[in-house]
């Protein structure tokens, strides 16, 4: 009899996703879904200015493993050639022809976008992140994720997460003074290059920029794994030559 | 005559800005993703790049005609107080890569037309191959910037680069002929990567004659290591050309918004030949050690702070430089009462040498404050630069505002006012000011 209800329970935990996933599962699957963990990427940085006028910038991006990630500007032609570099909390940009590439912070922002250097060479949440608390909500899961050390961009993100796809819906980036710095929305999936529904679109806004907005557009993203040496501080000025 | 100039860079600076209202129009909040997969799709396909800039920079400098070093460019004749000064360059950069073949090109073409001087000419800053068989192995031939060490305004490790223009130091410099290797390896734990970079630079009467010291094969070599989240490097060079010289350098991160740096190098054999006042040459060879000592610093309101500290240690002191000064005084001095001009073309010759150079005496100051986006215009960066000479306490301050109305556009005024007491360095240069306009558009 006891084997009986125990096997019930059981039965009736494995039916309940909030139950079956625990918050870093959750956070895991969500890294996981917006894109592998090796891959290539081109994307579309739009900055919109209260007056409605925009600025593009087009930029290919490597990333590899946890915590390595390099992103070379293709245009505008003001900043073709431009490249930063992503090791942990190491980050670096290198400016043709000005020097060798110069140490960089992630709270700055190369574009001049809302988006800043942790939000362009952004690594998984998981690897930054813990979840302190998940809550159901209607057909959203709820995470309230603290950043594992202070060299963390932000200190506190509030994430809501779609139950279907496990794909993140809204982010709300926080200071450590609880200062609300950007929101991220996640919008448009569609299939990438290998089969996967992904936001095609990253929108944010911010209360410290009102008015403007920025937009990541995601145009490809292919798994592909490059050695660790592409991910050097000098084998930066020669990264074009991995496209 | 003077006119000319002006109205061209009117007429410039229409052109550039008048595209500007057209793409300010159509500013729309649409994203079209379709479009945006068509872009990309080309961009990836081409596997060449051409681009550049076209720039126009009138400057207007402020003669000193007190100071040393007016005296000696002009010691027969007075240019006024004004000179203008127009410049317009074209630069090109193209890229083309096959397989693990790439190629690499950059090129200016400048002309000057000013006050004082006037002159037409195309210089190849690089053009190099590359072969990579693998990433972490290549192979450059041809004429490179080598850009070794950390440092913001000057680099006394960058044995085989030219010298930075300190007060510009972003600008792009000329390369010289080489052949480098560069071997590079990645690991798991503190250490996580290791190059090493080795370097042979020809020197004759065709080839790279202005590095040093003609018919020699120079040989350079550089270990760099990521160990503990900090960059460390380790320089060797020797060669006939110039003496043997070793150099460490590292850099890293404290807190996410400060950076340290620093550079070390050890110049062994330098000849050193400051005159006295009478013009007499003191020879003297000995080991020297130049350093610089930076930081880094973002504010949370986006202020960037540089602030560096450079000993230069072939530089002179202040009392050699002062004797210098002196020997000018002199020479003009007796050019003006008897028309001899043998003192006064000596002190000439020494300033085309060490004397001349920027920065030549032994400590300077460097300190660098930008503000991005104030009073929330976006694309604009005002910023106040400021380079001490630490010993005769003279100094330029360099105000300066960057702004990008358009894309692809880029607009800079800079000021530099140049303070000193006499006999020393800033109080001595050529100008007591320098007004810029800077246009540069890129395609």
């Amino acid at each position: 009899m006891t084997t009986i209800a125990l096997l019930a329970i059981a039965l009736l935990l494995a039916a309940s996703p909030a139950a079956a996933l625990d918050g870093a599962d959750i956070l895991r699957k969500v890294d996981a879904n917006l894109q592998p963990e090796s891959f290539e990427s081109y994307r579309k940085l739009i900055d919109v200015q209260p007056s409605g006028a925009r600025r593009e910038f087009l930029l290919w991006t490597l990333k590899k493993g946890k915590d390595k990630i390099a992103a070379l500007f293709l245009e505008p032609a003001s900043e073709k050639g431009r490249a930063t570099l992503r090791l942990g909390d190491n980050m670096w940009l290198y400016i043709p022809g000005v020097g060798k590439p110069i140490r960089i912070t992630n709270l700055q922002s190369v574009t001049g976008s809302v988006f800043n250097n942790a939000d362009i060479m952004r690594l998984d949440y998981h690897t930054e992140y813990d979840v302190r608390t998940i809550e159901e909500q209607a057909g959203a899961y709820f995470l309230d994720l603290r950043a594992k050390t202070t060299a963390v961009a932000y200190d506190r993100l509030k994430m809501w997460v779609d139950r279907k796809t496990l794909l993140p819906t809204r982010i709300e980036c926080y200071a450590a003074t609880g200062l609300l710095i950007k929101t991220l929305y996640f919008k448009e999936p569609k299939p990438f290059d290998d089969g996967r529904l992904r936001p095609a679109i990253l929108e944010t806004d911010s209360p410290l920029y009102k008015g403007y907005r920025s937009y990541m557009v995601y145009a490809r993203i292919k798994k592909r794994v490059v050695p660790d040496e592409v991910f050097t501080l000098d084998f930066l000025p020669r990264i074009e030559t991995m496209r | 005559m003077r006119a000319a100039p002006g109205a061209a860079a009117a007429l410039l600076l229409w052109a550039l800005l008048v595209p500007a209202g057209a793409l300010r129009a159509q500013g729309t909040d649409e994203i079209r993703l379709e479009d945006i997969e068509k872009e990309i799709a080309r961009t990836v396909e081409r596997p060449y790049h051409l681009g550049g800039f076209l720039e126009f920079q009138p400057t207007l400098f402020g003669l000193d005609r007190d100071a040393a070093f007016y005296r000696l460019q002009f010691f027969d004749r007075d240019e006024g107080a004004t000179a203008a000064q127009y410049d317009l360059r074209l630069r090109l950069e193209g890229s083309y890569r096959k397989d693990i073949f790439s190629l690499f090109v950059r090129a200016d073409a400048l002309t000057t037309q000013g006050d004082l001087d006037s002159e037409s000419r195309i210089d190849l800053l690089e053009g190099f191959g590359s072969l990579k068989p693998v990433p972490g192995l290549a192979l450059d031939a041809g004429k490179k910037v080598v850009k070794w060490g950390k440092g913001y305004a000057w680099n006394p490790v960058a044995f085989i680069d030219r010298p930075k223009n300190p007060e510009d130091p972003e600008l792009a410099l000329e390369g010289f002929y080489l052949v480098a290797g560069e071997a590079i390896r990645s690991f798991d734990g503190p250490l996580k990567t290791v190059a090493f970079t080795a370097i042979a630079l020809p020197v004759d009467r065709d080839v790279n004659e202005d590095f040093g010291e003609t018919d020699h094969l120079n040989v350079a070599a550089k270990l760099y290591a990521l160990l503990f989240d900090t960059d460390l490097d380790v320089m060797v060079f020797t060669g006939g050309s110039r003496t043997t010289r070793f150099g460490v350098d590292f850099a890293r991160n404290i807190l996410t918004n400060f950076e340290v740096h620093g550079e070390w190098a050890l110049i062994r054999d330098v000849e050193q030949a400051p005159i006295n006042e009478r013009g007499q040459a003191m020879r003297r060879v000995s080991d020297v050690m130049s350093y610089l000592v930076g930081i880094r610093y973002l504010t949370e309101r986006e202020t960037t702070f540089i602030v560096e500290y450079y000993h230069n240690g072939p530089g002179f002191t202040g009392g050699q430089m002062e004797d210098f000064f002196r020997f000018v005084e002199a020479g003009d001095a007796a050019f003006r009462s008897t028309g001899n001009t043998t003192a006064i073309r000596r002190a000439i010759t020494l300033a085309e040498g060490a004397y001349g150079r920027p920065n030549p005496m032994r400590s300077y100051f460097y300190a660098r404050a930008s503000q991005k986006e104030p009073f929330d215009i976006l694309y604009f960066t005002p910023a106040l630069t400021t380079i001490v000479n630490v010993e005769d306490r003279s100094f330029v301050v360099i105000p300066e505002l960057i702004y990008s109305p358009v894309t692809n556009l880029e607009l800079r005024f800079r000021a530099a006012a140049l303070v000193g007491e006499p006999r020393t360095e800033y109080g001595e240069k050529q100008n007591d000011y320098r007004l810029e306009l800077r246009v540069r558009y890129y395609f």
